[in-house]
C-alpha cells in the first residue's frame, strides 16, 4: 500500500521575511481567497502544483524552499 | 467566517425554507382531502410550483446577500482605513473577498458527491415504495424530498470541508 505523504510548508516564515506580508496580500498576489492561504498554511489543504509554483514565485524562491513533504508512518 | 461559508449557509436556509413550506402545504392539502394520494397530476403541479418558487427565491436571496455583503465590506473597509470616497480600493477588497478558487471547486465537487448519494438512495427508495403498492404520490414525494435533502446535505458537507480542510487525492 502506498504510504501517506504529508505536504508541509514554510509560508508563514516567508510571509514574515517578506515584510510581514498579510495572508490577504499573498492571496491577491496568487489569485486565490485568503481562506485558501489560511488552509494551506495550517496544512488543511494541499495546493495544486500550479498554485504551489505561484506561491513560490510570489516570494521569489524555488518551490522546494516553500513546500516540502514528510512520509507518514516511517 | 469566509464568503463561501456565508453563501452556503444562505443557500441551506433557503433550501430548508422551501422544503418546510412544501411539507406544510402538501400535508395540509392531503389532510383536507383536496388532493388524493393517487392524483399524480396534482402532486406534480404542486412540486413544479415549489421548484419554481425555490429557484426564484434562491436567486433573489443570493442577490440580496451579495448586496448586503458588499455594503458590510465597504463599511468595514471605510472604518479600517478611515477614508471616504476611495471606491476603487473598496471594490478591489470586495472582489478579493468574493474570489472563487481551486479549493472552492474541489470542495464543491466533493460535496456534490454527497448530494448524488442521497438522491440515489431516494430514487431507489421511491422505486421500492411501488413494489409495496404505495400510491404514486409517495414515489413523487420521496423523490422530491430526497433531492431537496441531498441539496441541503451538500451545503452542510461544504461547511464541514471548509472547517475541517480538504486534501487532494
Amino acid at each position: 500500500m502506498a504510504k501517506k505523504i504529508l505536504i508541509t510548508n514554510n509560508i508563514r516564515q516567508f510571509r514574515f521575511f517578506a515584510n510581514e506580508m498579510t495572508q490577504q496580500q499573498l492571496a491577491e498576489k496568487v489569485g486565490v481567497s485568503r481562506q485558501t492561504i489560511l488552509a494551506i498554511e495550517a496544512g488543511k489543504y494541499s495546493p495544486s502544483l500550479e498554485l504551489a509554483f505561484r506561491i513560490a514565485d510570489a516570494f521569489g524562491v524555488k518551490i522546494g524552499e516553500v513546500f516540502d513533504y514528510e512520509v507518514k508512518g516511517e | 467566517m469566509s464568503y463561501q461559508e456565508k453563501r452556503t449557509i444562505v443557500s441551506i436556509i433557503t433550501g430548508l425554507f422551501i422544503l418546510v413550506a412544501y411539507g406544510i402545504y402538501a400535508f395540509e392539502k392531503y389532510q383536507s382531502g383536496v388532493i388524493a394520494a393517487d392524483d399524480i397530476k396534482a402532486w406534480a403541479g404542486i412540486m413544479l410550483v415549489f421548484i419554481g418558487i425555490g429557484v426564484v427565491l434562491a436567486i433573489v436571496i443570493q442577490i440580496v446577500f451579495h448586496i448586503l455583503l458588499s455594503i458590510t465590506i465597504a463599511i468595514q473597509e471605510r472604518a479600517r482605513t478611515g477614508r471616504c470616497g476611495d471606491d476603487k480600493e473598496i471594490e478591489k477588497t470586495i472582489s478579493a473577498k468574493m474570489v472563487t478558487d481551486e479549493m472552492d471547486k474541489l470542495i464543491e465537487l466533493k460535496s456534490m458527491r454527497v448530494s448524488f448519494i442521497i438522491a440515489g438512495i431516494g430514487f431507489v427508495t421511491a422505486l421500492v415504495t411501488q413494489l409495496f403498492n404505495y400510491p404514486p404520490a409517495v414515489l413523487l414525494n420521496v423523490l422530491f424530498i430526497s433531492f431537496s435533502a441531498g441539496s441541503l446535505l451538500e451545503g452542510l458537507a461544504q461547511i464541514y470541508f471548509y472547517r475541517r480542510g480538504i486534501k487532494n487525492g
